[in-house]
Parts: structure tokens; sequence; C-alpha cells
């Protein structure tokens, strides 16, 4: 299969008033052309960051601050290559190398983006179908000029429509783009699309307007669908309805999608590889098999054993100790920043480990991926400055590599 | 088996809307929202009883309504033999300390100057228990027992994790030794490590103090994982309830049949497994439907006697005519769709919006009656169009109001056992029902 989109070593940063915070650090993964790659994470993972960066809709006080993002697309490699020589790699571009207005013209041609909540994206006062109708019209207008990638960023890349919702009156989309958003409608599954295009946001369900971003976000054709949490918010009844709904168009459309969600069952139903974050890393990837069967990394292995089956209904669940630490720079220890949770550490973990080839295309940032757990190398639990899960105790500064012990804060949460 | 603890019996909460003086004064229709309607449960000593729907399902509002937050429109509860909405004075004071509730976010409604020592021993405070000093000693050993330490006390809420701040809404909870705690949706925001760690201490803590859960969530695995016995509700009723283990493994109503294929499995085989989706969403509680409250998205519809088509032929007609009656479909958009602005050629209004509407072929008797019907909708006639498909396929479902009869496990389903008044009904409206001719009027 060939790759869309290769990530190497991408790192997101945000500067804030608490310090600077590594919400993605060192990053790596490959999205396959025409298959779904998921992103699972608990909360303060970075997934969402890792999402945003993609396609470059971090906002400041946050900024990408370093890596690569190789994206395949033989088009643009021609019309990129005489400018920036630096930037192509056979058919593959590094969208981090083309100027800021060449990678917003790709938003929504080559990569779009949907959301947990779709009333985030719609403006409430515009018809639905008329916001669709205006992300088709960019995407028109756009695709008869293209030699001028200029041409499609006038303040209306999606991405700007789905965050600002700033959209110029109707008399701006033509009746062809009119026609298209009713087509879009109809495509994710909106019964009567004609007359829902005349309706407004807030008429439509919660479901329903989750297909309507959907639709709005494929109104130019993306190579690309990085989907947030895309079911976080609906019922479980609809959320299988859009899941099928996205298996379909990923596979009729031929496009490639980054499906991030908290949600293993979720990940499971469409995924075909999956990349684990936590603290900001990818800990784990691989197939879906990979991952799920053969898990190396232990916080992949707790993340599985925390979720209770529905159909085996075990007697205890066993969850993970502890709690995410808050990646801000300073407190951010020089090990692996799971050691202080994990069952299995020990003194090899007390540097920050690889990511380690456990097979071919499964890699693991464990020393697991390379030797067995011997109990004589353990690390004592004292050892760390335990996270207290309570978000300030835990960032005394101090780190299990510069062997002080954290004096108060042991509470285990189990 | 265990006595009841908590019995409720056709428990009703309406709210109404349009119900100002000036709504009234102008003749507004006042119009009912059916939050909870018509409950009827027992909650036993020592169980846990989960309730699980999806959202505007009144699962909270029940909750609510059951520990008297909110006022019922109808029906009674009864807690170890006291009528709860006739309790007064000390006896309402006593019901207060017995009966606790823990929301999803126990500190959206308090003060986040108080530290947490104060919230814990808040309902302490309120009934007058204790000293201040044996109040602060009592919130030091609850701190412990729910995995805190004693030496956060003084701490505020913000500077503690979500996990956490469960923690302490907990031990606020059990602060002053209740039997029954009402728990809504108290993991829901919770990572999933995190909500593991909760769910294991509940069910300590249910262990060690002989504790009564109303466990109410949204989430089917963790319900399944925590419960003994589950109800499932739909739009303000109880459609099915039982042992945890049979509704689990031997779902007998459609829509928690429905529900559990639904949720995605986290194993490698998921992607094989078949889902059957319903279609749809939950119908308004403002308008629910008549008759059965899933039917407008039920897989299993029941075919009026004499009919007999493939299921998803009936559904896919009884679909069609919900939108006919909803009228979800614009007659002069179509018009101008088919390019006819003079509406002359009605069949190619008929062929329009028949091949729209179904992918597959109808047996002849159906593609008659359907194109009789889209004909009248080409005239303008919504009326017409829509009793000529009400005619034929008139499913009992509509008409016939499922109950929840008594028993271990029972569902509001027609194609299960009923109550006998329901079955009585069921007859009669079969007695009267005359299979139409298909499409007798045009002939
Ligand atoms: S590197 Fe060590 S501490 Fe980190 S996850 Fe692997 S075993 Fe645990
Ligand atoms: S009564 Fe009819 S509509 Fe309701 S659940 Fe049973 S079969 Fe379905």
């Amino acid at each position: 299969m060939t790759d869309l989109l290769r990530v190497r070593d991408l790192s997101t940063r945000f500067f804030t008033e608490e310090g600077q915070i590594n919400a993605v650090e060192n990053v790596s993964f490959t999205v396959e052309a025409g298959s779904v790659l998921g992103v699972v994470g608990e909360s303060g993972s970075g997934k969402s960051v890792t999402g945003l960066s993609l396609i470059d809709l971090v906002e400041s006080p946050g900024k990408i601050t370093s890596g690569e993002i190789w994206y395949n697309n033989a088009d643009l490699a021609e019309r990129v290559e005489g400018d920036r020589p630096e930037a192509v790699d056979g058919d593959f571009v590094d969208l981090r190398r083309l100027s800021e207005a060449e990678r917003r013209s790709l938003r929504g041609s080559a990569f779009s983006m949907i959301f947990q909540d779709p009333m985030s994206s719609f403006n409430p006062s515009i018809t639905v179908g008329e916001q669709i109708a205006e992300a088709a019209e960019v995407q028109r207008r756009a695709s008869a000029n293209p030699r001028s990638t200029r041409s499609r960023t006038q303040g209306y890349g999606l991405g700007q429509m789905l965050l600002d919702g700033v959209l110029p009156n109707r008399s701006y989309t033509s009746e062809e783009s009119w026609d298209r958003a009713v087509e879009l409608l109809e495509r994710v599954g909106i019964p009567d699309p004609a007359e829902r295009a005349e309706e407004y946001p807030h008429q439509f369900s919660g479901g329903m307007l989750q297909r309507a971003m959907i639709a709005q976000a494929l109104a130019g054709d993306p190579d690309l669908l990085v989907a947030d949490e895309p079911t976080t918010a609906l019922d479980v009844t609809i959320q299988a309805q859009i899941l099928d709904l996205l298996a379909d168009l990923q596979e009729t459309m031929e496009m490639s999608v980054v499906l991030i969600t908290h949600n293993l069952g979720v990940i499971a139903r469409v995924a075909d590889r999956v990349s684990v974050m936590y603290a900001g890393e990818v800990v784990e990837r691989g197939t879906l098999r990979d991952v799920f069967d053969d898990p190396v990394h232990p916080y992949t292995k707790g993340l599985l054993g925390s979720v209770p089956d529905i159909d085996q209904p075990g007697e205890r669940l066993e969850p993970i100790a502890g709690n995410v630490p808050d990646l801000v720079d300073a407190n951010m220890p020089d090990r692996c920043y799971f050691a202080d949770r994990c069952p299995k550490a020990m003194t090899d973990c007390l540097t920050r480990p690889p990511e380690y080839e456990v097979s071919d295309g499964h890699r693991a940032r464990c020393v697991l991926a390379e030797r067995e757990y011997s109990e004589a190398d353990a690390v004592p639990d004292e050892r760390f400055a335990r996270a207290t899960d309570d978000g300030t105790a835990a960032n005394d500064g101090s780190t299990a590599a510069d062997g002080s012990i954290a004096s108060d804060a042991e509470v285990s949460d189990d | 088996m265990t006595d009841p603890l908590v019995t409720v019996d056709d428990l009703e909460k309406y709210y109404y809307e349009n119900d100002t003086l000036l709504d009234r004064l102008t003749g507004a229709e006042r119009e009912a929202v059916r939050a909870v309607d018509g409950v009827s449960f027992e909650v036993r000593e020592g169980e846990t009883l989960g309730v699980v729907g999806e959202s505007g399902c009144g699962k909270s509002t029940l909750a609510e309504t059951l520990m008297r937050l909110r006022e019922p429109t109808g029906g009674s509860v009864t807690f170890d033999g006291d009528p709860v909405f006739d309790l007064s004075g000390t006896d309402m004071n006593a019901f207060r300390r017995r009966a606790q509730v823990m929301f999803q976010d126990p500190f959206s409604s308090l003060d986040p100057r108080m530290t947490a020592g104060e919230i814990i021993t808040e309902p302490l405070a309120i009934h007058g228990v204790g000293t201040s000093g044996e109040r602060r000693e009592r919130a030091e050993t609850l701190l412990d027992e729910v995995g805190l330490s004693a030496d956060q006390i003084d701490r505020y809420p913000h500077e503690f994790s979500g996990g956490q701040r469960q923690r302490i809404g907990f031990a606020r909870a059990l602060a002053i030794d209740p039997e029954f705690i009402v728990l809504d949706e108290p993991v829901s925001a919770l990572d999933v490590s995190v909500q593991a760690q909760v769910l294991n201490l509940l069910a300590d803590m249910q262990a060690e103090r002989d504790l009564t859960y109303l466990f109410i969530a949204h989430d089917l695995s963790v319900v399944r994982h925590i419960s003994d016995r589950v109800a499932v509700m739909y739009l303000g009723e109880i459609v099915e309830i039982g042992p945890t283990e049979e509704i689990f493994e031997d779902p007998k109503h459609p829509y928690t049949k429905a529900l559990l294929e639904s949720v995605p499995r986290a194993d490698t085989d998921e992607r094989d497994r078949t889902v059957e989706t319903i279609r749809g969403d939950v119908p308004s509680p403002r308008n629910p439907p008549s008759g059965c409250s899933f039917r407008t998205r039920c897989p299993e519809l029941i075919q009026p006697p004499g009919l007999d088509l493939p299921q998803a032929t009936f559904r896919g007609i009884s679909e069609f005519r919900t939108r006919i009656e909803n009228g979800d479909i614009d007659v002069d958009l179509r018009w101008e769709q088919v390019g006819d602005p003079d509406r002359e050629d009605r069949e190619a209004f008929v062929d329009s919006l028949r091949e729209e509407a179904f992918d597959t072929e109808l047996p002849d008797a159906e593609e008659e009656t359907v194109s009789e019907a889209i004909r009248a909708l080409a005239d303008g006639d919504r009326e017409t169009a829509a009793a000529t498909l009400r005619e034929r396929y008139r499913s009992p479902c509509e008409a016939i109001d499922p109950g929840l009869p008594a028993g271990e496990h029972p569902s509001a389903c027609l194609l299960n056992e009923q109550p006998e008044d329901v079955e009585t009904a069921r007859e009669e409206w079969e007695a009267d029902y005359e299979a139409p001719e298909a499409g007798a009027s045009s002939r």
C-alpha cells in the first residue's frame, strides 16, 4: 500500500503563562492511502493537538516547533519543485517547508477535519445548505484555477470556515454549488436533502448535524479526513450510524482517515492501524491486531484492561494507578514518562526509551520491546515523585533521574 | 428474593411549555414534555439497579424526581415503607439522611471556595450532626476511605483531578451514612483508566457498607459491570427490566437489542461483526409516537393482519409514510426538481419520488398503493397521501401501547408477553381491523 502521509518527529508546543507545554513530542507515524489510522489516548495525551498539527490548525499560543509532514501528491510536488526543491522528495512534499499560503490552500481540498461538536462548526444564522455550498464554492473556484494555489486561500479556507464561522453572504455561492451541497447531504444519508438544506443548524438533531458537518468537510473531495472524537457526543445508536457512514465514505471516496478518539471500541470498529498516545508521545503503533492482541507497552495493556468488557463481565477492573502528567516542560522527567505509573518500571527506564521495533511496522517506546522484565532491576515506587493525580503536587520538579525522593504525595489512585 | 428498599409506582414527571400567564391569556396550547411517563420498578436492598438509556430518555429526571429534588406530576415512591412524596418535617429529614445522590459533576452546584473538608461535611452540618471537630475528623476518615489522603482536607476543588473530585463527591454522599445512593452518571466524564478506579471504589464501598445503589448511566459496558439488575429506558418509559445477565445475554425488547448491538467492542473481531444500526433519531418527548414509543425506529415493527411483506419492505414503506405525515417532503420543491413547474406530468413526479424513496422493487400491490399515495401528494393533497398508506400499512404497534407485565424480566413490546389489558386491547383491535384491498380505491 502506498503512503499518503509520513509524519516524522513532529513536536507541537504551547507557550503559556504556566510555562512551555509539550503537547506533542517527537511524534512519528504513517497514514496509508485509503486506510484508517486510529489515534487513541486519554485526555491530555496530545491526540487532538496532533490532529490539528496535521492540517496546520494549531492556534497561538501553540506552535509546531519541529518535524516533517510528508504528503504524497505528485501534482503538488511538481508545482513546488521549482521554487523549493528542498521541500520535495519524489512525489512527496514536506508541508512544513511550504509557505503558509501554500499550506492553507491544501485545506479542504487535500485535508479536511471534523470535530466533536458540530454546532460549533456551523453559523447558527445561515442555512445548512448555504454553508455547505460555501465550502463547495471555494473548492470549485480553486479547481477552476489550479495553477494559483493562492486563489484558494482568500480567507475562505475550510479551516477558517470551520473555526471562525465567518461567512460571506448568500450571493457568493452559485447554483452549482447549491446543487452540490444537496448532493453531499444526500451522500451522507440525510433524508429529503433538498428540503433539509433550507433549514438552519438548530433544526437538525445532533446526529444529523454531525452528518452535515461531514458533508461540509467532503466538499473539496479531500485525500485525508481528520476526525477528532466525531462520535463522542452522540448516543450509541447514532454513533453506530456515523461510524458506518465514515467507513462507507472512506471506502467509496478512497480517502484516508485519521480517527482520533478515547474509545477503544470505536478504534476497533474502523481503524486499520493504531497509534496509542500518552503524555504527548506515540508510545505504541502498529496494525490493529499488533496493538490490541500483542501489546508491548504497559500503558497499552493498562488501557485495554481498564475498559469493562460488555461481553465478558469480569470480576474486577484493572485500572492504571495515578494520572497523566501535565506536560509542562519543566516538570517532564528525563525518563520514560509512564514510569511513575508503570508496574514494570526498571532501572533501564530511567533514561528516555527510544522507539523500538517489535516486528515489522509494530513499534513501542518501551524497553520491554527489547528485554524481559526482571524483578531484580525493578525500581521501587518511592523513586518517583508519585503522580498524585491532583495536578499540583506531582510537579515539584523532582525526577527519578536526579534521585530525589518525594516526601509528600503518596496517594496512589488504587 | 430480598425486600424492596425503594418502590416506584407509575411515576410521572411532565414539564409544561407555553404555560406562562401570557400564553394562557392568548390561549396558546399548553404543551407537555413527558420526561418520565409512568415508570414502575423497585430497588431491592443491597443491590445495584442500573438504569440505561440515551440522552433525553428521562433517566436523570427519574433520579431527581425519585429523590424529590423535583415535584412529580403523578405516581408515588415508597422508601422503606414510607411514602416519600407525603413526608414532611422530621420524617422528611430522616429520608434526606438515609438517601443520598451523587451527580456527574458534584461540584457544579457547590461554592468553589469551599475546601474538600467543607464539601464532605456539609450534609453533616445541615443535619446538625456532631461538633465541627468531630465533623473534621469524619472528613479525614472518609478521605482515606475513598483513596485520597487526610492531609488533602484543606485543598480546593480545582486542585484535584477529575477522578479525585469524583472521590470527594462520593465521600460527601457517604458522610451521613446513607443506605441508598443514587449515582447519576458518576464516571462518564472520566478517562477510562480513572473510570476503572472509581468503579472499583464504588463496588468496594457497597460491599463494605451494605449500600443500595441506583446507578444511572448511558455506557452499557459500565452498567453491565456494576449492576445486579438493569432497567432500559426509552422516551420516558422503562421498556425492559431484569437481571443483568439476562438483559445482556437474552434481551427481549427490540430497543435493548439494538442498543447492545450498537456498542463497539474493543476487540480485533469487531470489524467483522455485523451491526444492524437502527435508523433515525429519538422522537421528541413533546410529541411521542402513538402506541409503542419505539415504533418509529423499530426493526421488528409488526405488520397488520393479512399483510406479510419482507420486514425491510414494510419498514421502508412505513418510513416513507412517516416522511409524508411529518411533511418532510416539499411538494413544490419536488416539482421544481422534476423540471416541470406547470405540474403536468404527474407520472414523472411519481417516478422521481418513488425512485428516491425505495431502492428496491416492491411487490405489485405495494407498488400500486405507494404510487397512488404519491399521486395524491403530487396534487398537493398530503392528507390523502398519508391516509392511503395508513389504511394499508397500519401497524398494531401504533394503535396499542405496550405495557410492562409483572415478572422477573418483563419487556414492553407486543411481540412478548403483555399485561392482560394490553392483550385484550390488541385482540379487539385486530378483530376490528379490516384488511383493505391493495390500491382498492383506484380500481
Ligand atoms: S519503558 Fe519501562 S517504565 Fe516505561 S513503560 Fe516500558 S517498562 Fe514501563
Ligand atoms: S411493540 Fe412493536 S414497535 Fe414496539 S418494540 Fe415491539 S415490535 Fe417494535
